[in-house]
C-alpha cells in the first residue's frame, strides 16, 4: 500500500514539475512563483521517487 | 572512524557483480530499466555546454534540427522520423537563436558538423563498444535500441533547450547562471543531479575496464580510483572550456578498440581465422591490437578534415588493418 501511495505521490510531483512551466509560460504567474513552484515540485520528486523504488515489491506468490 | 571504513570495505568487498564471468541468467534487467538508465545517463551536465556551444558557432536552426535528427538516429539506428510545425516558434528559432552567426573566435559550423556531432557524442560507449559492459545485463539484443532515451531527450531536447539558455543569459558560456536563471535552484540542482545519473554507469564501465589489467584489485577500489581522478581532472577550465574537441578525442581514442573487438567477434570467424587468441595464450599485451590502436590514431591525427569527421574513415582503417595483420601472421604460422 506505502508503494502504491509514494508512486502516486512521485507521479503528481513530476506533474508539477511541467505544469508549472506550462503555466508560467502562459503568463498566469511569475517568474518567481515558477521557480519555487518548481523547485519543491522537483524536490517532492526525488524524495517520493526514492520511496517508491526502495520499497519492496509485493509477492506474487501465496 | 578507521574500524568503521575497514567494516564499509570489507562490505564493499563481498559485492560481486559478474565481474570475469558471464551474468547469470537471474540477474538480467528487463527494457525499463535500460531506458531510465540511458535517459539519466545521456541528459547530463555536457548537455548545457553543449547545446550553448553551438549557439555560438553559429549554426543555423535548420542545420540543428535536422543535423540532431540524423545524428541521433546514426547514434541509435532504428528508423524514426519527426517534424513539428510551430511557425511562431521557428521564426523565433532563425532570428534569435540559431540565426547562423557565430561568436567572434568561434568556428562557423553547420549541417554536416551537427550531424557529426550527435553521431560521434558518446561514439566511446557505441562504437568503442564500452556499453558492453552495461549489456551484460540484456535479456535481449533489442535494448542496444534503448539507448534512444538518452538520444532524444538528452542529446537532441536538452541541447536545444540550453541553446536557448544560452541566448536568454546574453550568450555567455556560463551553464550555472544559464540553470539558474531558467529554473531557479531546481535548474542548479538539476545540473548537479544529471552529473550524478551520467557519472554512475560510465564509472562503472572505466572501473571493469581496469580491473581487466589489475585483476587482483576489487571493482570498488578501481571505481573510486577512476572517479577520484576524474573528479581533480573535471576541475580544470581547460576540459569544460574545449568540451566539444574534448568529447571528439575521447570517442576517437576508443573508437580503434571497438573496431578490433568487432573483428575478433564478426569478421575473423568469416576468414576462418582463430579468435581471442590473446585470451586463450594469456598476453599481457595483444601486439597487434596495440599497433592498429597507435597506427590509427596516428593516421586521424594527420587527417586532412574536420576533426569531427576524422573517426568514420579512422573506424574503416582499424577493422581491416586488423583483420589483414591477423591474415598475414596465420600465413606466416
Amino acid at each position: 500500500m506505502q508503494r502504491i501511495i509514494y508512486g502516486i505521490l512521485s507521479l503528481v510531483s513530476l506533474a508539477l514539475c511541467l505544469i508549472f512551466p506550462i503555466v508560467h509560460f502562459m503568463g498566469k504567474i511569475k517568474a518567481a512563483r515558477f521557480k519555487s513552484g518548481f523547485l519543491f515540485a522537483s524536490l517532492a520528486w526525488f524524495i517520493f521517487v526514492a520511496l517508491w523504488a526502495t520499497r519492496p515489491k509485493k509477492s506474487s506468490k501465496t | 572512524m578507521a574500524g568503521k571504513i575497514a567494516v564499509q570495505a570489507s562490505r564493499l568487498d563481498k559485492l560481486y557483480e559478474f565481474d570475469r564471468e558471464p551474468v547469470s541468467p537471474d540477474k538480467l534487467q528487463s527494457g525499463g530499466k535500460f531506458a531510465g538508465l540511458f535517459a539519466g545517463e545521456h541528459v547530463a551536465a555536457t548537455e548545457f555546454v553543449i547545446g550553448a556551444f553551438f549557439v555560438l558557432h553559429g549554426v543555423t536552426a535548420k542545420d540543428l534540427i535536422y543535423g540532431l535528427l540524423l545524428g541521433n538516429l546514426l547514434a541509435v539506428l532504428p528508423s524514426l522520423g519527426v517534424r513539428s510545425d510551430f511557425a511562431n516558434v521557428w521564426d523565433v528559432a532563425k532570428t534569435k537563436v540559431w540565426n547562423g552567426i557565430a561568436a567572434p573566435g568561434q568556428d562557423q559550423f553547420g549541417f554536416w558538423h551537427i550531424l557529426f556531432f550527435a553521431w560521434f557524442c558518446n561514439l566511446a560507449m557505441h562504437i568503442g563498444l564500452s556499453d558492453l559492459a552495461i549489456f551484460r545485463y540484456a535479456k535481449k539484443w533489442t535494448y542496444g535500441l534503448y539507448t534512444a532515451f538518452g538520444m532524444y531527450p538528452g542529446h537532441m531536447l536538452a541541447w536545444i533547450c540550453s541553446g536557448i539558455m544560452v541566448v536568454a543569459v546574453g550568450r555567455q558560456m556560463n551553464p550555472a547562471l544559464m540553470a539558474f536563471e531558467a529554473a531557479g535552484f531546481a535548474g542548479v540542482a538539476g545540473v548537479l543531479f544529471v552529473g550524478w545519473t551520467t557519472a554512475n554507469p560510465t564509472l562503472y564501465r572505466a572501473g571493469l575496464a581496469l580491473q581487466a589489467v589489475t585483476p587482483n584489485w576489487p571493482r570498488w577500489k578501481i571505481t573510486l580510483a577512476a572517479g577520484t581522478l576524474t573528479t581533480v581532472i573535471s576541475c580544470f577550465p581547460v576540459v569544460f572550456v574545449k568540451l566539444l574537441d574534448y568529447v571528439a578525442i575521447y570517442g576517437l581514442v576508443l573508437m580503434p578498440i571497438g573496431a578490433v573487438v568487432f573483428a575478433e567477434h564478426w569478421v575473423l570467424p568469416l576468414f576462418s581465422m582463430e579468435q581471442y587468441r590473446a585470451e586463450k595464450f594469456g598476453w599481457m599485451i595483444n601486439g597487434r591490437a596495440l599497433a592498429v590502436w597507435i597506427g590509427t590514431l596516428v593516421i586521424c591525427f594527420f587527417l586532412p578534415i574536420h576533426l569531427y569527421f576524422r573517426w568514420l574513415p579512422g573506424y574503416f582503417i582499424a577493422l581491416v588493418s586488423y583483420v589483414l595483420l591477423q591474415a598475414i601472421k596465420k600465413n606466416n604460422r
